[in-house]
């Protein structure tokens, strides 16, 4: 019956629990090698025929009319953006008010002109028409 | 040397090829009916995903395969070759259905003679339609053609030689493939004999034949008094056509051209009976008549009254083919196409049209293929080539929607090719965001030249082209063609036969709502009712399949009656459907009817008033949803709908919901005429008496020789219809679908009409969808059921 055999920790340099440079160092090379050999197997593989018709965008079967780059009022994405914005501070507020105590007045008056800051962003914001559903124009 | 390096990737060769045919992403390019048993392969009973093919792909850059179903167009052609080129290396093509492969029944100016004539085709699949089964044939086909032929190791590593993704040439018309309609073979035989096309079969002993006249129209009250009315206000200007040649299925005036539009306006406005609807317009050349009639060509309007359920028509002579009528466009917006339509094909043209530009062909297109002087046979014409994709590709998006694109919009082509058109038509829509603000349409590559080739096949032969016009409803179309045919010669159905079309066109009319059912669905975004509805639809064509033998297009109609008698074991099949049935469309109403995003996608939205519908002649569900109670079964009975019991479901908001819920009812009303007809149907003949005009029944044919002449005249020459003319229209499933028969005593049609109902429905739907989002578009597109070729014809 063999021997079960001992446990022999890792050379310090390559064990988790020493953290150094050198697993990090060694571990973007075997990225960096498995991704090159990732690119240049689908890049050598695959054969690549350009033709007119295959440059093309793709729509419907037909050619497209006028560039594909333009100016698209997209006023969800807009408000989605805005409602980020404004509503990280809620985080802010609540740890805050947790803290209320503890922090006194001068917590108080940094809070204040934090919210005051973010109130004229809004009013701007608000001032500028982003927040009107505009589909025509977008913002 | 090669051949040991050949040897050497023989192993690489074969995992490539098992990994490539194991795994096939098949690309649609559907364009007719083909593509419906394509889609039905997919479907739970056939489940093609046991090929190692999952899901059709709608984009060339996912596929390797390219699946061309159906009839191909020269105006459509481009787009084909544009999508073939686009996809990525390696592809393969199969052409699926007999029109695909070579034209098929469809030999018109319109039709490309085979799409390998501009794409290298590697397996055809036979047919018209092929079975479901069939798409499995030809993939299992191409698997073994990868497997066997393909040697893609050396492309791959870039190495000179080896050989993947199918065939790269194509036919070339009179070196690879021949154009005879004979076949292949025949090449440097002469044909023999003249070509049985009209207006004119050289040496026919029909010419000598004689036939009764066609039945006169004795006129009730009220069309007298219209009559009187129309006199008394226009005098010689609308004349009533008298005398023995008189149309008989309607009264019929002859207008002169420079009057009609006040004619028209008279009719709708004024008149004793009120016409609401332009039902119909459309010109005939009369150049080629057996006797002439004195003048070039005939417009012909034909109007409908929904309050007094009658109709009317008017003739206006025309001294020229290029003459100039004034547009009807400010009485009737529905008939903008119709003139449009008329022009092209004609060449007449119409005083103050908004908009007189091509409809149908292209742009670039020479001549008017309805005038009797044009080539009706592609396989007499110049072969279409990839250098005609070039000169006929499709024009730019700017110039379909003309002056109402603005600067800043952007133009988006919604179609040809796309997913959620249901078939081959091109939306342009002018975009401000999501907005659609502007919308074109651009219709015509599924143009199949029916009523061209309708004026060369016999009466008889012509019935099998009427089931494909509308591929989802087969019978349902024999119907209306036979209903008009019989108006014409006065043929008797006997009751049998009347009772038997009236329950395989209401099983079609079920089956076309059930595909309705499962594809709207699928575009708002559910996947499941398509394949319950795809469960049921099998069910349904099963029946058809033992009472006719066919799927989709069983051509089982004759003039005077049926093809054959049921056979044994209909009953049994239709009373176990209609067991079942009602329980299932429950499923259907609690699963879908009452889903709240179905609702809040459909609910007030894409509506149109009974009003505007009426004036831009939408019909059919369409039309009832918006709260106009018009059903041609009831409001004007043919066949023997005036016997069976049901209701016309409507609605009151014309929007897709009650769309929606107008069809449901529908399967509904449909299943008890069913049952009615099952539980009531007479015994007798199936097939009219007279055996002038109708085959007789086959034993009949078989057991004595007046029979078997009578037969076989029928069949080759086909019977000589007496000269006239009549329009009837059906309840297809899609709303009215009416044939226009004119008749100058031959074996042919002299001039084909079909108003189909998708015709009018698809014109109105600009005014529904501008202003709406894309998303409701979609929803409008698919709540609204139209169907290609049925538009295009």
């Amino acid at each position: 019956m063999p021997q079960p055999l001992a446990y022999v920790p890792l050379d310090a340099p390559f064990s988790p629990w020493n953290p150094g440079a050198l697993p990090l160092v060694v571990y973007i090379g075997i990225v960096c090698g498995v991704m090159a050999i990732i690119l240049f197997l689908s890049g050598f593989l695959t054969r690549r025929r350009p033709s007119p018709a295959k440059q093309q965008p793709y729509e419907c079967g037909i050619i497209p009319t006028g560039p594909g780059r333009f100016r698209y009022p997209v006023p969800f994405f807009l408000v989605a953006v805005l409602f980020l914005l404004f509503d990280v501070e809620t985080a802010y507020i609540i740890a805050y008010a947790a803290a209320w105590p503890e922090l006194g007045l001068a917590g108080y008056l940094r809070m204040a002109v934090f919210i005051i800051v973010l109130g004229i962003g809004l009013a701007y914001a608000w001032s500028k028409g982003a927040l009107d559903w505009d589909e025509e124009e977008g913002l | 040397m090669t051949s040991t390096a050949d040897q050497l990737f023989r192993p690489a060769d074969a995992v490539i090829n098992w990994a490539r045919k194991n795994s096939l992403w098949p690309f649609f390019f559907g364009l007719s009916c083909c593509f419906v048993e394509e889609a039905t392969a997919w479907g739970p009973r056939y489940d093609i995903a046991r090929f190692g093919s999952e899901v059709f792909r709608g984009s060339p850059r996912q596929a390797d395969v390219l699946i061309v179903s159906g009839t191909m167009f020269k105006k459509i052609a481009p787009v084909a070759l544009q999508l073939y080129e686009q996809m990525s290396d390696p592809k393969w093509v199969i052409s699926m259905g007999s029109c695909s492969n070579s034209g098929g029944m469809y030999d018109v100016y319109s039709v490309v003679q085979g799409s390998d004539q501009i794409l290298p085709v590697d397996v055809y699949i036979p047919g018209c339609p092929p079975r479901p089964e069939a798409v499995f044939e030809g993939l299992m086909l191409l698997q073994k053609k990868i497997d066997a032929g393909e040697r893609p190791t050396r492309p791959v590593l870039h190495l000179p030689g080896g050989s993947q993704g199918g065939r790269e040439d194509y036919l070339v018309d009179g070196r690879t493939k021949a154009r005879d309609t004979r076949g292949p073979g025949y090449a440097g035989i002469p044909i023999r004999g003249t070509a049985a096309t009209e207006p004119r079969f050289a040496g026919s002993r029909a010419e000598v034949l004689w036939t009764p006249p066609a039945p006169g129209l004795t006129l009730s009250r009220e069309q007298e008094v219209l009559a009187a009315d129309l006199a008394a206000v226009y005098g010689d200007e609308a004349r009533l056509a008298a005398g023995p040649d008189a149309p008989g299925d309607m009264p019929t005036f002859t207008v002169a051209p420079s009057r009609i539009a006040d004619v028209l306006a008279h009719l709708k406005h004024k008149a004793p009976t009120r016409f609401e609807r332009l039902e119909d317009l459309t010109a005939i050349d009369e150049t080629a008549r057996k006797t002439p009639v004195g003048h070039e060509a005939t417009a012909v309007y034909t109007l409908t009254s929904l309050s007094r359920a009658t109709m009317v028509r008017l003739l206006c002579p025309l001294q020229s083919r290029d003459a100039t009528l004034p547009t009807a466009t400010g009485v009737w917006s529905a008939a903008n196409w119709y003139e449009r339509e008329a022009a092209e094909m004609f060449g007449l043209r119409f005083d103050g049209h908004p908009d007189p530009r091509r409809l149908l062909t292209h742009r670039d297109w020479v001549s008017h293929p309805l005038r009797k002087d044009y080539e009706g046979r592609a396989t007499n014409m110049p072969a279409f080539t990839r250098e005609d994709c070039a000169r006929l590709a499709p024009v730019d998006a700017a110039e379909i929607l003309g002056e109402r694109a603005k600067d800043g919009d952007y133009l988006l082509n919604f179609g040809p090719h796309h997913y959620a058109t249901h078939g081959i038509i091109r939306f342009v829509m002018a975009l401000r965001g999501e907005r659609i603000k502007a919308m074109g349409i651009d219709i015509g590559y599924h143009h199949r030249g029916v009523e061209k080739i309708g004026e060369r096949q016999t009466w008889h032969q012509f019935i099998p082209y009427t089931d494909r016009v509308d591929y989802l409803s087969g019978i349902a179309n024999n119907l209306s063609y036979v209903t008009a045919v019989e108006k014409l010669a006065g043929i008797e159905v006997p009751p049998r036969a009347a009772y038997a079309r009236v329950m395989l066109s209401e099983l079609f009319r079920l089956s076309n709502h059930l595909m309705y059912f499962g594809t709207f669905l699928q575009d708002l975004g559910m996947m499941s009712p398509i394949f319950y509805a795809l469960r049921e639809r099998e069910m349904v064509l099963d029946i058809i399949e033992t009472v006719t033998g066919g799927r989709l297009h069983p051509s089982w109609l004759r003039l005077g009656g049926l093809a054959a008698d049921l056979p044994e074991g209909w009953k049994e099949q239709v009373e176990a459907f209609v067991k079942i049935f009602p329980a299932r469309l429950k499923e259907y109403h609690a699963g879908v009817t009452k889903n709240p995003i179905v609702k809040a996608r459909t609910k007030g939205v894409g509506g149109i008033t009974a009003a505007e519908a009426t004036d831009r002649g939408v019909t059919g569900p369409n039309l009832r949803a918006a709260g106009v109670s018009w059903d041609r079964r009831k409001a004007m009975p043919y066949g023997a709908y005036a016997d069976f019991d049901f209701d016309v479901p409507t609605r009151q908001n014309g929007d897709c919901y009650d769309r929606y819920l107008v069809r449901m009812d529908e399967m509904r009303e449909s299943l008890r005429i069913i049952k009615q007809a099952a539980a009531r149907m007479p015994e007798g003949r199936h097939l009219s008496a007279d055996a002038r005009y109708c085959l007789p029944q086959k034993d009949a044919a078989l057991r004595d020789i007046e029979s078997l002449i009578h037969h076989f005249v029928n069949v080759t020459r086909g019977p000589r219809l007496p000269s006239g003319m009549a329009y009837a229209a059906t309840e297809a499933p899609r709303g009215e679908q009416g044939y226009f028969v004119v008749s100058d005593g031959g074996c042919h049609a002299y001039r084909m009409r079909i108003r189909t109902p998708g015709f009018a429905n698809v014109q109105a739907l600009p005014h529904i969808i501008e202003g709406l989002s894309i998303a409701d578009c979609v929803a409008v597109l698919a709540s609204y059921d139209y169907i290609l070729p049925d538009i295009d014809r």
